[in-house]
C-alpha cells in the first residue's frame, strides 16, 4: 500500500507539471506571439470606447513587463478569470460554461455507444479470427478511419435531413424552444441528437473495436486460455470469464487516450449541426475573434482532458497491481 | 607495404550497393504484402492527378466535346451559382461558376503538397526530440517527455485551431504547413525515444564508444541508421492524418485560401457555405470526400506493410 501511495503521488506530481505546462502554453501563445499581443486581450473594434479599452490594458497589466503580465495572468487562471468576451460582455469562462451540458450529453452517449459497440465487435473479430465477420468489420472499421468527421455529418445530413426529411439537419432543440422535463421536449432533443451522435460513434467506432481485437487477441495467446480450454470450460466462459476480463485493462489506457481525439470529432460534429456546444462557441469565437473565449476554451479542454487521463491512471493502478512494480 | 583485401578500394561505391540491395529487398518484401500494394496504387492514381491536372483536363474536354480544358479557377459568371451536373460540367460548378470536376483534379496536388510537407515538419521535430531524450536521458528527457505529453494529450483539432489563430498573418498554404506539422510530432517523438532507448544498449554502440566514437558520430552512424526505417513507416502514417487535419482546417475556413490554392478541404467548405447539402448538390458535396477518404486509406494501408516489413515483431501476426 505505501507502494501505491507512493506512485499516485509521482503521477500526482507528473499531472501537476504538465498542468503547469499547459497554463505557460496559454500564456505563451497569447501574450508573446509576434504582431501586436494586445489584441488578444483588447478588441480593437474602434466603436468601442477607449476608456474600456483602458480599463482592460489595466486589469490585465498589458502595458507592464512580461513577468508581471505572467504574475496577474497566473492569478487570473487560478480565479479562472480569462477576461471579458469581447461579442457578449461577459466573463469569458462563464459564457463557456454554459456550452459545457450540451457537449457532455453528444460526447457521453457517443463515447457510450462507440465503447460498447465497438468493444463487442472487438471480440466477436478476435474470437472469430481470419473469418468473413473479422474481415468485413475491419475493413468496415478502416473506410469510416479514414473519413473525415466533418464529411460524413455533411453527407448525413445530405441524406436523412434534406433527402429524407427523417432528423432535423441541425441544432439541439427546435427554433426558440427551452429543454424541460416533458415528453415533447425530450422527444425534440433525442431527435436532434440521434444524428451527431450517429456520426461519432462511426467515425471513431474502429478505434475501439480494433484496440479490443488486439488486446484479445495478445490474451488468447496466454498460457492461462490454454488452461481454461484444458480444463474443459466451454468457449463462451472462456472467452466471458478468463479473456475478456484481462483484455479489458489495457482498454481503459486506451480510452483515456482516445478522449482528446473524440473530444477533437465533436468540435467539427458541434460545428456542422451547428449543435451548441463547447466546440461550436470555440470555433465561433475563432471566427469572431474573440479571443478571451478561445482562451478559456482552450484551457478548459486542456484541463479536463488532463484530469480524465489522471483518473483513468489511477483507477488502473487500482485495478491492475503488477502496474505498481514497472 | 602490405595490401590487405580488408580495405575495400571504393567506399561510397560500396555503401551504395548495400544501400541499393536493401532497397530492393525491402521492395520484395512490399510486393507481397497485398494490403501495402493496394495502398500504393490508389496513390500513383492521385499522383498522376497532382502531376498532370492540366493534361488530365485536357483529355476529358476532349471526350466531353468542351470548348476548352476547364481550369480550377475559371470564375464563369454565365454558368450561374451552383448548378447541377450536366454534359458540359459533369460534377456541376460551384458557386463562382468553377468546374466541381477540374478544383477536384487541381486540388489533389495542394493536398498532398500539403499532407507531405507536413508530416516531413513532424518527422524532423519529432525526430530530434526523440534521439535527444532518449541518447542523453536525465533532466532533458524528463523535461522533452513532460512537454511531448502535453501534445499528444491535448485534443489535437483545439490545439491545431489555437496554433491557427494565434499565429500572425492570415490563412495560407505555408501557415498550415507549420501549424500541422508542430501540432503533430509528440506520437513521433515517444516511439523515436523508445527505439532510440533500444538501440543504445546494444554491444556495437558500446564497441564504437569504446574505440573513442564521439557521441555525434554515434548518432549519425549507429543509431539513427537503426532508427530510421520505422521513422519512415510512421511518417508515412502521419501523412494519412496530416492530410486529415488540413482538411478540417480549410473546411473551417482557416486553411488555404479557395480563391487561389484548391484544396478538397475548402472544396467541402464552398459547399456548406453556399448550402449545397440542401440545394441538392449531391456531388459537390460527396467528391471531395471521397477523394480524402481514399488518399487517407492509400497512406494507411501503406503504412501498415511498411510497419509490417521493419517491425518483424508484427510480422507473425
Amino acid at each position: 500500500m505505501r507502494n501505491f501511495r507512493r506512485i499516485l503521488l509521482r503521477r500526482f506530481i507528473s499531472l501537476f507539471v504538465t498542468f503547469l505546462l499547459v497554463i505557460c502554453i496559454n500564456f505563451i501563445l497569447f501574450r508573446m506571439m509576434p504582431g501586436d499581443p494586445m489584441r488578444f486581450m483588447v478588441p480593437s473594434d474602434p466603436a468601442i470606447p477607449d476608456e474600456y479599452k483602458d480599463k482592460l490594458i489595466e486589469r490585465y497589466g498589458l502595458d507592464d513587463p512580461l513577468t508581471e503580465q505572467f504574475i496577474t495572468y497566473i492569478k487570473g487562471v487560478f480565479t479562472l478569470d480569462f477576461g471579458e468576451s469581447f461579442q457578449y460582455k461577459m466573463p469569458a469562462m462563464d459564457f463557456i460554461f454554459e456550452y459545457i451540458p450540451w457537449t457532455l450529453l453528444l460526447v457521453g452517449v457517443a463515447s457510450f455507444f462507440m465503447i460498447v459497440i465497438g468493444m463487442l465487435i472487438g471480440i466477436i473479430a478476435a474470437w472469430k479470427r481470419g473469418s468473413l465477420f473479422d474481415s468485413g468489420s475491419l475493413a468496415f472499421s478502416l473506410f469510416f478511419y479514414a473519413m473525415p468527421t466533418f464529411w460524413l455529418a455533411m453527407i448525413m445530413v445530405m441524406l436523412f435531413a434534406v433527402t429524407w426529411e427523417i432528423f432535423p439537419p441541425s441544432r439541439a432543440l427546435e427554433i426558440g424552444e427551452e429543454f424541460e422535463f416533458t415528453l415533447a421536449s425530450v422527444k425534440d432533443l433525442l431527435s436532434h441528437l440521434v444524428m451527431p451522435v450517429t456520426c461519432l460513434v462511426l467515425v471513431y467506432i474502429a478505434t475501439f473495436s480494433l484496440m479490443m481485437r488486439g488486446a484479445l487477441s495478445d490474451v488468447m495467446t496466454e498460457d492461462y486460455i490454454t488452461t481454461a480450454r484444458a480444463k474443459g470450460l466451454p468457449e463462451g466462459s472462456v472467452l466471458k470469464d478468463h479473456a475478456v476480463p484481462n483484455a479489458m485493462l489495457p482498454m481503459l489506457i486506451l480510452i483515456a487516450l482516445t478522449i482528446a481525439y473524440i473530444v477533437g470529432g465533436a468540435f467539427m460534429v458541434e460545428y456542422v449541426f451547428e449543435y451548441p456546444g463547447v466546440g461550436w462557441a470555440t470555433i465561433d469565437a475563432v471566427f469572431e475573434e474573440d479571443w478571451p473565449v478561445l482562451q478559456a476554451a482552450f484551457f478548459l479542454i486542456a484541463v479536463a482532458v488532463l484530469i480524465a487521463n489522471f483518473v483513468s491512471d489511477v483507477v488502473m493502478l487500482y485495478l491492475d497491481p503488477r502496474v505498481e512494480l514497472s | 607495404m602490405i595490401e590487405t583485401d580488408l580495405t575495400v578500394s571504393e567506399p561510397f561505391a560500396e555503401r551504395m550497393r548495400l544501400f541499393r540491395k536493401r532497397i530492393a529487398e525491402t521492395g520484395r518484401v512490399f510486393r507481397r504484402n497485398r494490403m501495402g500494394m493496394l495502398g500504393l496504387a490508389i496513390l500513383l492514381v492521385f499522383v498522376a492527378m497532382a502531376a498532370f491536372p492540366a493534361q488530365i483536363m485536357w483529355v476529358f474536354s476532349e471526350i466531353g466535346g468542351w470548348d476548352y480544358p476547364y481550369g480550377p479557377h475559371d470564375d464563369v459568371a454565365s454558368r450561374g451559382s451552383g448548378t447541377a451536373p450536366s454534359w458540359d460540367n459533369w460534377l456541376g460548378t460551384d458557386q463562382r461558376g468553377n468546374d466541381i470536376l477540374a478544383r477536384l483534379i487541381y486540388g489533389a496536388r495542394i493536398s498532398l503538397v500539403i499532407g507531405l510537407l507536413a508530416s516531413a515538419v513532424a518527422m524532423v521535430v519529432g525526430s530530434i526530440v526523440g534521439l535527444l531524450s532518449g541518447f542523453w536521458g536525465g533532466w532533458m528527457d524528463e523535461a522533452l517527455m513532460r512537454v511531448t505529453d502535453v501534445f499528444l494529450v491535448l485534443p489535437w483539432l483545439v490545439l491545431m485551431i489555437v496554433f491557427e489563430a494565434v499565429l500572425p498573418g492570415g490563412p495560407s498554404v505555408t501557415k498550415i504547413i507549420i501549424v500541422v506539422g508542430i501540432t503533430g510530432w509528440a506520437g513521433t517523438a515517444r516511439i523515436v525515444r523508445t527505439q532510440v532507448l533500444s538501440v543504445k544498449e546494444r554491444a556495437f554502440i558500446e564497441r564504437a564508444k569504446s574505440i573513442g566514437a564521439g557521441e555525434f558520430h554515434i548518432i549519425r552512424k549507429h543509431i539513427f541508421p537503426n532508427v530510421f526505417p520505422l521513422i519512415f513507416a510512421n511518417a508515412i502514417l502521419v501523412v494519412a492524418l496530416a492530410i486529415l487535419s488540413e482538411s478540417a482546417l480549410s473546411f473551417l475556413g482557416l486553411g488555404a485560401s479557395a480563391r487561389v490554392d484548391v484544396t478538397w478541404g475548402n472544396m467541402l467548405e464552398d459547399a456548406l457555405n453556399n448550402n449545397a447539402m440542401y440545394n441538392g448538390f449531391y456531388l459537390w458535396v460527396l467528391m471531395p470526400g471521397l477523394c480524402i477518404v481514399f488518399l487517407v486509406m492509400g497512406f494507411t494501408f501503406i503504412g501498415y506493410a511498411l510497419d509490417e516489413i521493419f517491425n518483424p515483431k508484427l510480422r507473425k501476426r
